[in-house]
């Protein structure tokens, strides 16, 4: 047995292909990424190192720091979307009601169409001509109210969070009920018995037991907001004169449309910075407080 | 046991905000759908009704002109050949970390699952200086691996925890029956793996058909693109024929459509296991 699943060579065969893909192509681009964010290059003419030159020029980028502020923006929208709303959602679906499998499924048929098409879609519901939205507006009598939505730089940001809300409430509510269903079905039936109400039940007997996952879930919120981009990319294009922008869209633009990879990649790595401090923050959180059933 | 009126109000507000929020699930894309046969003059004048007749010509020109069948090509070739790829090779290296016994094994565990807080953002421009310098540019492949790449952290993640949790009984018994190695695990450990590896399988394809920035980054030709960029190019080539679009929006989400009313419970399983379990 040993002699079969310790041979040195089959495990070689079954890690490495792997590993070497994952080590080339992933591992090594994020330190060459922070290598690159050093230097002043457009990856054809000798680069020149500059230090932390293009940290201190991106914090004093207005557009960068809108870029920043979008983002902020996006995080919070989701956590308003994707938490009590979910929330929301997520206890009336657990509930034993009927059709309960349909609504779940509807509500999380947005997150798995490609961002692209929904991005699209949403255009074509903001368009000031011939949108649902401007239509609907008029029928009941409210033309003041009309907008040209996404051209708009007031209001094109707030177009954008409403979709991304839209999109990835169903995905959360679901993640949701997945930690609902494994609180023990006895808790509630000894609620039932001492006659709580179903606000009392989830207030002391639902929610306590499902914030680990709800600290995971807000995690998810927070790198998700930061790492948008589809849709963005797609409805506004980080315009109306930038007012949209996101960290991901600014990156996109300074690397692959004004050729400045060093400025480019320091942007790649203020994202990981913040990627990976969500992440280890919740962890630091989510450790203390394990819940055993 | 008799339910109160309270709570019978209750259960009607329930429904009202449920079928409110199917309704503004489903009417976007039902809209669209209705939109995608109008010609463009009854886009304006008739923006909620039926078209008048359920033309086709709008696919056609989709079609025809807009390349989206070409598109549509490539995207299967990308998302088909890294789902295979990832699949074989991270259910390999799940099986070695989980079952073999080896020192480095919860390492190698570790240095896989960093891999889920890292945006794709901060690899993509030392990607493309390497491509660039591989003459990979502008050939599928510089979309493909990367994608196999991204991919590992969570496929490793499903498939290492369902793996572990296998009897070792049964490969206790091939290894007497003379099994070697590679027998066990592929006549043994895949086939029981299955579900678990539809899963990650539907998962990552699903992210490699809807993602629009590598394509974007990594491809020029026009005939190389994937459906998500095709479809931005559609943007700019119609900007006044806003019905072509539409179609080719159409034509893009109904297989994403069909495929999730047939695996939505993979589907479901797969996306939110990483954050349930995590």
């Amino acid at each position: 047995m040993n002699k079969v699943l310790g041979n040195k060579k089959s495990i070689a065969v079954f890690v490495l292909p792997a590993f070497i893909i994952y080590a080339i192509f992933v591992l090594v681009p994020i330190g060459y990424n922070i290598y690159v964010s050093f230097l002043q290059t457009d990856l054809m003419s000798p680069s020149k190192f500059v230090g932390v030159k293009n940290y201190i020029n991106l914090f004093k980028d207005k557009t960068f720091t809108g870029a920043l502020r979008n983002n902020i923006l996006m995080v919070i929208g989701s956590l308003i979307a994707h938490l009590p709303l979910a929330l929301l959602f997520g206890n009336i679906l657990f509930q034993k009601i009927k059709g309960s499998h349909f609504f779940q499924t509807v509500f999380f048929l947005p997150s798995v169409i490609c961002g692209v098409a929904v991005g699209l879609t949403w255009t074509f519901v903001y368009n000031s001509e011939f949108g649902l939205i401007n239509k609907f507006l008029e029928i009941i009598g409210l033309e003041s109210l009309q907008h040209v939505w996404l051209a708009d730089k007031n209001l094109a940001l707030f177009c954008i969070i409403v979709v991304v809300m839209w999109q990835f409430v169903g995905y959360h509510m679901v993640i949701q009920i997945a930690a609902m269903k494994n609180i023990p079905l006895s808790y509630y039936e000894a609620a039932e018995i001492d006659g709580a109400s179903k606000w009392v039940q989830f207030k002391s007997i639902t929610f306590p037991l499902i914030k680990p996952i709800l600290k995971v879930d807000a995690v998810l919120i927070i790198t998700g907001s930061l790492k948008y981009y589809d849709l963005v990319a797609v409805m506004t294009g980080g315009g109306p004169n930038h007012a949209t922008e996101l960290m991901s869209t600014y990156m996109f633009y300074q690397g692959f449309r004004t050729l400045k990879y060093g400025y480019s990649a320091a942007i790649g790595v203020i994202l990981l910075i913040l990627c990976m401090c969500s992440v280890l923050l919740s962890n630091f959180v989510f450790r203390t407080e394990q819940v055993e059933f | 046991m008799k339910t109160s009126t309270k709570e019978r109000v209750f259960l009607v507000l329930k429904y009202v905000i449920l079928i409110f929020f199917t309704i503004l699930c489903l009417y976007p894309l039902l809209w669209l759908f209705l939109s995608s046969f109008k010609t463009n003059s009854e886009l304006y004048s008739n923006p909620w009704g039926l078209p008048e007749s359920f033309s086709l010509a709008n696919y056609i020109q989709a079609i025809t002109e807009g390349h989206i069948l070409q598109y549509f090509g490539n995207s299967v070739i990308i998302a088909v050949s890294a789902v295979v790829i990832a699949v074989l090779l991270s259910s390999m290296v799940s099986y070695a970390i989980m079952r073999m016994q080896w020192k480095l094994s919860k390492v190698a565990l570790q240095v896989f699952l960093l891999g889920m807080m890292i945006p794709v953002y901060a690899m993509i421009v030392p990607l493309f200086s390497m491509f660039n310098k591989m003459h990979l540019l502008n050939t599928h492949l510089a979309v493909i691996i990367p994608h196999i790449g991204i991919s590992f952290p969570m496929a490793i993640f499903i498939m290492s925890g369902f793996m572990g949790a296998l009897p070792k009984e049964m490969e206790e018994a091939a290894v007497m029956d003379g099994c070697n190695i590679y027998q066990i695990f592929f006549k043994i450990i895949m086939p029981i793996s299955q579900s678990s590896i539809v899963t990650v399988a539907v998962v990552t394809f699903i992210n490699i058909w809807n993602d629009l920035l590598l394509p974007q980054i990594f491809l020029t030709d026009s005939s190389k693109m994937t459906l998500p960029v095709g479809l931005t190019e559609f943007q700019g080539q119609y900007t006044t024929n806003y019905v072509v679009e539409i179609a080719a929006v159409i034509i893009t989400i109904i297989p994403s459509i069909i495929v999730y009313i047939w695996l939505h419970k993979h589907i479901m399983e797969g996306m939110v296991a990483g954050a349930v379990k995590g």
